[in-house]
This record gives C-alpha cells, structure tokens and sequence, in this order.
C-alpha cells in the first residue's frame, strides 16, 4: 500500500510545480487602505494663512504631491497631527488637534489653529516661518477624543480653555455636516468676549444645527449674554444632566485638573470625563532631592552619544536638544511612541501621566516625554531607521 | 565583506522573537531587527484609559503546568524567561443560535469533557471513546513533529504509527462521519477550527484532534500582562544571551552575493550575517526585499501556488462593571448561527452576514487584568479575502461601527448578559490595523491558508527541504511549518535557530 503521507508531500510538490510564474503582487487593497488611514509621513504645504487677532493664526493645509503625499489621510473629528520641527539644533514634535472636519480631508484640506505662546519654542517658530508656500511634515492622525456611540452617551458636554477649541470645532463641523450624530454642547471658557478664539466660526457651526449649542465662560469679565467664572459644577449641571452626559475636556493642565475635582464627587460611572492630554507637559514630581543636571548615555543601534538632561524637564527635551530626532506624538505619557528602554539609571514617572503597559513597568522601559531623570542615566533609543516599504 | 553577525533575525513577532532569543542562546552573536517601535507583532498590548487590552492571544497552547509542561512551557523555560502565566478555567462556551440551537459550556479535563459531551449529545458514547483514542494518538505524533519534524519521514511514521498514518491526513469530520459521530456532537467538537482558519471538512484530523486534546487535558493558559509580557520577556532573554534588539528599525533589502544572503539593508545601513531569519511573509520577502531575478523561480511557483491567511476583526470593551456585575462566568464563547464551518467560512468572505464570533472575558482567567470593578471583553470574527477589499478610507468608521453593533447584539441575545451601558473604554482591529501594525499581505493573521496539501503534517514534513530556499535565507513565524498561532509561532523560531545554528556548526567544522 502507498502511504498516504508520501502521496501528500508529492502532491505537495506537483502543486508548487504548477504554481503560476506572474510576479506576485506589491500592492494589495487591505495594506493600501491602511496607507492611506495611518501615513508615517504627511507632508502638508500652507495654502492659506488667516489671523485671528494678533496672537492666533489659522493654517490651510494640501498635500504637498511633490513631496510624495497625494492625499490627505481621512480621520475622525476630534484628533491631532503630531507635527515635526527642526528649529536651531533641535528635532522636536508638537500636537495640534485638527479644527477642519474630516469631510475637508477628503476635500484634501486640513487646517490647524495655533495660537502664539510669546516665551514658547515653537509658536514663535512658526508665526515667523510658516507663510504660504511651506512644507511642514506630520504624522497621521492620532489621539481618542473622539465620539464614539458606544462607549460615549447621546449628549457630549465639551469643555474647552482657549486653543482646546479646536478639536470641539472639528466636531460640531461633522456634526453639521452629518459625519457624526449627538448632541454636543460646549462650554468655552475664555478670558473677554472680544478675544474668543474661533468664536464667530464657532457660533456659525451652532446656527446650522440643532444639534449644537455653545455657551461662552469669560473669566476676565462680566458681560451681558455670557457666563462669568469658572467652569463649576452648577454652570455644568445648568447645561447637562451630568447623569447622562459624556464629558470631553480639552485645554491647559489646569482645566482638566479643575473639571476633574469639580466632577469627583458625581462618581460618574468611568469613562464619562474624557481628556485631550496631547500637548499638556508632564511636570515632575517634587519630594526628591536630586542635582539639576545629569549626564544620559544614549544608545542608538550600535552608536553612543551623551547629552546633559535638565532634571526638571522630560527627557525627550534633552534629547531633542542634543539634536537626537526622536519618535514622538502626544507628548503627554500616553500614545508610547518616545517609549525606550532604561539600561541603568534613576527615573520618576509621575503616576499621573504613567500610561505604561504593565510589562514595560517590570521590564524597565519608559515613555521619555513622561520620564524624569534622577541620575546619570544609559538608556537605548529607537531612533526611526525607516523607509515606507509599502509607500 | 565583514560578517558582524552570525545571524540577523528580521522581524519581532512571536517566531523571530523566539528564533533571536534561541540563536543567541545557542552562542550566535544575533541582531534582531524590528520595524515597529515594539516586539511581539500581535503578541502585545495597548492602553485605555484604566484598561490594558490583550490584542491577540486567546489561549497559549501546550504550555502546561509546571508538573506537566508542555512544549511552549519548556521552552520558556529554557530562555530563562521572567514571566507568570495562568490556566484557563474551562475549555469553551458553544452557542448555535440557529435552529435546533444549543448552548454548552465544556470543561477541561479529557474525563470531564467526555461526560459532559455524553451528556450534551447523547448516543454518542462509542464514538466519543474512539475519538479520543484516535486524538491521543494524534497528539504524541503531533508532539514528535512539533518538537523536531527534522526527525522524522512518511516511512518512519508509517513503521511506528501505522493506524495514525492512515486517517492522520484525513479531513477532521470526515474522521468523526466514520466513528460515527451525531450531528451535535460534530459541532460541539468543531469550536477550534477558526484558530487555524481551515473548516473541517478540509483540515487534517491529526492537527484538529491534537488541538483539541492539547486544550482539553493541558489546558489554555494566558499571560499575566498580556502578550507584551511574554514579548518583553523574550526581548530580555535575547539581550541577557549578549543579542541585540533594534526597533523602529526596518529591513528595506535583503544583500544577495553569489545567489546566497549576506545581509541586510535597512533605511540607513547596511549589515551582514552568515544566516538570515525572517519572520516575514514569504510574498512580502520576494516582492519587497529582493529584486525579481533574485528570487527562485520554484519560490515565485511556491508563493503563487499558496493562499493568504485569514485576517480578523476585533472589538475591545473595557467595562465599567466587573465580570461577575455583568453576570459573564465564561472565558471563551463561540457564537454562530451555524455550525455548519464550511458555510462559516465562506460567510466571512462578505463583510455582512458574518454570523460567527468568539467573546473572551480575559478577568475568567485573570482577574486582575483591570481594576476591581471593571473588566475586559474582546470580541473576534474572521474576514477573508476579498470581504475588505473596496473600503474606502471614508467608509471605515462607519463600517467598523455597523460591525461592532452587530457583534453586541449578537453577543447580548445570544447569551442574554447585558453589555452595552457598561462600556467605558472601545477600540477596533480590522484587516486594516494588522496591515498597519503586522504588514503582512491584505492584513493576514494566519499566513498562508492551509489547503489540503498544505497543512501542518505537509509542512513539517518539508520543513528540511524547504528550509533555506535561497542559501543562508530561513523562515519563520505564521506561514511557518506549525501554521498559525502563538505556540507555533514560538516553535517555528526556534526550529529556525537550531536549523540555523546546525549550519553554522557544519560551517564552522568544515573550516
């Protein structure tokens, strides 16, 4: 009798002989859908530039198709691009939530509102150079603040301090345009109401839909027709039935640590509050007595360098500084693009912002926009050595 | 040309974190590379809010306790790897929702599962018998080629096994029609063929039954930390053996001299190795990293005769409620309107009408994997070419939302356990995110399809023979000779390390 498992291995081979001899393909639909939603790489070029006011500027974004990016990458309303910089000897990111819709993306427009930060580093880099005309390179989109009908109630309250606008103004603009479907109401917190960023494109948005209703906080001023103060509970229980309400904050640190105590007591069922935490900078916890400045040996493939680390700032800073262009989007502890891995050394993650996976806890790695250095430090850095082999 | 390493290992899923970690255990002086800023590929986690989810693993087969170690177990062990993993309480919860319906919960434990099979689908009890005869076999011939198919030959099976050699290649319910197996039975026993992806009129009996019996009587078991434990763990291991691991590193060429593999280039530099290993796609290899005349015109045959795996869809739910709040007592449960697998199979080449999922409460088996309080879910379904392939970027929120309604309700009224007010934390895999993360062809999870003539007792068979279809070049991974699937996976690393460092050794002796 044949045995049957020598007849298999020959049928086997009698396949394979019979196999057809066309190339096999380089491009298949699933891979080309997800170049197209998740690009390493966007380059953006500026085709209009218009000011709000002296201190804020909104950019108009097309693909730059010379550079190789032939469209831009559909989203969902509410996230950011991680925008690259190379300012003096610094490679740097920085996050900046998306103020178009994503039916504007699929127009091949995006545009981005920044707002000038006088003693910052990068603000008064781009009000300098960005004009008409200029490439700038981003990631793809990224970040969670986004509606979902899942996991998120019919009614959002968004609460937003000065540019954390901006992700509530792709919302209501795909609410409007029907991309997306719930009731949105904004709280907007502002110093005076003739400084309210965005605040005519806001209240253009409100008077298309039904479904979107803005109220304005001023905390400079009393004036008719506006909320004054703080962002309290009752002013949020005036326009929500916080039982029944998903709450999504978007704004400097301070806002978020607020409307975090001013909930607390509510005991919301979890994942009611939800936080833009991209762009917000770790601050380091205090009760260590460390020196100023420390010496990080910094491993990259089969090279070495060292760099001088402020104990004060995360250590992407002071690689960023040094010049080293490393992986990184939110910069706020959370996405785990900068994550690298300690070889010896001290280092303090502040629990607030420690959005580790457990295993790189035990393991020793880090996120280093969320790592505070404690001592001279080796560490291992994966620098991107990449070409897009599916672009 | 100066060789830096004995061996490069492209690529940092299961079967090229296993092969870097075995080869430099064996004394090479290794580099693993790794395009994403992670190791693992599938094998990892990602985080929520409060939730770190398990993106892939179900259930790591022959593991073992430690007084019983299976394979997988033993050869964590050899690496030395600092990681706690726990059983799997009960094998799997099976809902038919169609007509004549059922729901049956199975135990582990191959007496305990025998009873409750008798008694779910009684008159079966010879049959039964017989089947776990015929699959006890399977499994000491699986365990024989998973531990070394180098070994081994069709004449050395047959001299040893010759009632194994007879029905082993046999289609899995072709066996049970012939033991006589009722209907309901046949379907209890079928919940497992989706970890391959191959129905069971057309996947071999010996691969199924062994699976079966290797779950039933060893158990599931899952990482503590999800994947990304044991990933780290290997990368660890590597690195204590004196191996090197770069991340967001990527291969864009492999060096060719002399129709043999010297090396590797990557966006920025160029480095050679005596051996490569790549845990890559075949198809992404020779359409990608190697120019046209440098691939074997029998590989391009190969590569075109074979059929890309299966790609999934998963939903992720961190729940604000516990497992016991929700009501949820069960690990695994599989879902279907049918249990008919050939039409479950062909109903995932649409993307409507799907109509089988799988819901895993990872707190069964890990109660602390979240919160006191909370706990996770994550749903699967299995999509196959060409049910994703004209998505368009606009279309894809909402399709991944019409999918994730679907799998609730099917969930809820299959059950009847209340999900959706409770959910705190969602996210979404398609065809698309493994593309994304893993880049294998149409986003493929289970490398090639296992057709009759290549499954697992064709594969590892060959392994020897396939072995370096262009000198000095190895495969591993998903489309290795075990097919898909985290332990084998694993295996196939490590066969590709000894394969690997056995021809370095003979180099060496020839010098």
């Amino acid at each position: 009798m044949t045995n049957p498992l020598t007849t298999l291995l020959n049928e086997r081979q009698a396949h394979f002989e019979a196999g057809a001899t066309t190339p096999l393909p380089t491009h298949y639909p699933v891979n080309d859908l997800a170049a197209q939603l998740h690009p390493e790489t966007q380059y953006l070029r500026i085709t209009n530039v218009v000011d709000h006011g002296a201190d804020a500027k909104s950019f108009y974004f097309a693909p730059a198709t010379d550079m190789g990016t032939q469209h831009l990458a559909y989203f969902k309303a509410g996230q950011y691009l991680s925008v690259r910089f190379n300012i003096g000897q610094s490679q740097v990111t920085r996050a900046y939530a998306l103020r178009s819709t994503p039916k504007d993306a699929l127009d091949d427009c995006y545009i981005l509102t920044i707002k000038l930060v006088p003693k910052g580093f990068v603000t008064p880099y781009i009000f300098a150079h960005w004009q008409v005309g200029t490439v700038i390179a981003s990631s793809g989109p990224l970040g969670q603040l986004t509606y979902n009908q899942f996991r998120d109630q019919p009614h959002v309250l968004g609460i937003a301090g000065g540019s954390g606008i901006t992700p509530f103004l792709a919302l209501a603009g795909a609410l409007v345009d029907g991309t997306e479907n719930f009731d949105l109401t904004i709280l907007y917190g502002s110093r005076r109401h003739d400084n309210i960023l965005l605040g005519d494109e806001l209240t253009a948005l409100a008077d298309q839909s039904p479904h979107i209703k803005v109220v304005n906080v001023l905390s400079d001023e009393d004036y008719p027709g506006y909320e004054h103060g703080f962002i309290t509970r009752d002013l949020m229980q005036q326009y929500a039935d916080l039982q029944h309400t998903s709450i999504f904050v978007c704004g400097p640190n301070a806002l978020n640590a607020y409307v975090t105590e001013q909930v607390a007591p509510l005991h919301l069922p979890g994942g009611r509050l939800r936080e833009e935490l991209s762009g917000q900078v770790p601050v380091p916890e205090t009760d260590v007595k460390i020196p100023a400045t420390v010496t990080i040996t910094v491993q990259i493939q089969d090279t070495q360098q060292t760099v001088t680390a402020n104990t004060r700032e995360p250590l992407l800073v002071a690689l960023e500084r040094a010049g080293i262009v490393v992986p990184a989007a939110c910069r706020s502890g959370e996405c785990g693009w900068c994550r690298a891995r300690v070889i010896s050394g001290q280092v303090n993650t502040p629990r607030t912002v420690d959005h580790r996976r457990a295993a790189d806890r035990k393991f020793g790695y880090i996120h280093l926009c969320a790592a505070f250095p404690e001592s001279d430090m080796t560490i291992e850095v994966p620098v991107h050595d990449l070409a897009d082999q599916f672009g | 040309m100066s060789e830096q390493y004995d061996v490069i290992v492209i690529g940092a899923g299961n079967g090229g974190l296993v092969a870097a970690a075995s080869a430099a255990k064996l004394g090479q002086k290794t580099l693993l590379l790794e395009r994403h800023n992670l190791p693992g590929g599938a094998a990892t986690s990602f985080v929520r809010g409060r939730f770190e989810f398990e993106p892939s693993l179900h259930e790591l087969a022959s593991y073992g306790p430690a007084e019983h170690p299976g394979g997988v177990r033993e050869l964590f062990d050899w690496l030395n790897l600092d990681v706690k993993l726990d059983p799997v309480p009960d094998a799997y919860r099976i809902i038919n929702t169609g007509k004549d319906g059922f729901d049956v919960s199975m135990p582990t434990g191959i007496p305990a599962f025998i009873q409750k099979l008798n008694a779910e689908a009684p008159g079966n009890q010879d049959a039964i018998n017989q089947f776990f005869a015929l699959a006890t076999e399977s499994t000491t011939v699986f365990q024989a080629l998973f531990s070394d198919p180098t070994k081994l030959t069709p004449e050395l099976l047959a001299e040893k096994y010759p009632n194994f050699v007879k029905y082993g290649h046999k289609p899995y319910q072709t066996v049970l029609n012939e033991i006589g197996l009722t209907p309901k039975a046949q379907e209890i026993l079928m919940a497992y063929w989706c970890y391959i992806g191959i129905p069971g009129d057309e996947f071999e009996f010996a691969y199924f039954a062994a699976m079966v019996v290797s779950y039933v009587a060893l158990a599931a078991y899952v990482p503590q930390h999800r994947s990304h434990e044991i990933s780290s763990a290997l990368v660890k291991s590597l690195q204590d053996n004196g191996g090197t691991a770069w991340f967001n590193t990527e291969v864009t060429q492999l060096i060719v001299q002399d129709h043999a593999v010297v090396g590797v280039k990557t966006a920025h530099q160029t480095l050679y190795a005596k051996q490569v290993i790549a845990d890559l796609h075949p198809n992404t290899v020779y359409s990608h990293l190697l120019q046209p005349d440098q691939v074997p015109q029998s590989e391009l045959k190969k590569a075109n005769a074979r059929k890309l795996g299966t790609s999934g869809f998963l939903v992720y739910l961190g729940m604000n409620q516990s497992a016991e709040q929700l009501g949820i007592h069960d690990y695994s449960t599989f879902i279907a309107h049918t249990w008919d697998s050939r039409k479950q199979y062909q109903n995932m080449q649409q993307l409507n009408d799907n109509g089988f999922m799988i819901m895993n409460c990872l707190n069964i088996a890990e109660p602390n994997c979240s919160p006191k309080g909370t706990s996770i879910l994550y749903a699967t379904q299995l999509f196959d070419d060409p049910s994703w392939n004209h998505v368009t970027p606009e279309d894809y929120p909402r399709l991944k939302d019409q999918l994730t309604e679907h799998i609730i309700a099917t969930y809820e009224a299959a059950t009847g356990i209340k999900i959706r007010h409770a959910i705190e934390e969602i996210e979404v895999a398609t065809p698309a995110t493994f593309a994304r993360y893993l880049r294998g062809p149409q986003g493929e999870i289970y490398g090639y399809y296992g057709q009759p003539w290549d499954q697992m007792m064709a594969r590892a068979l060959s392994l020897k023979s396939e072995d370096e279809p262009i000198p000095n070049l190895h495969f591993c991974g998903g489309t290795g000779f075990l097919m898909d699937g985290y332990s084998s996976a694993y295996q196939s690393g490590y066969m590709a390390a000894k394969l690997t460092t056995s021809k370095l050794n003979q180099e060496a002796t020839v010098k």
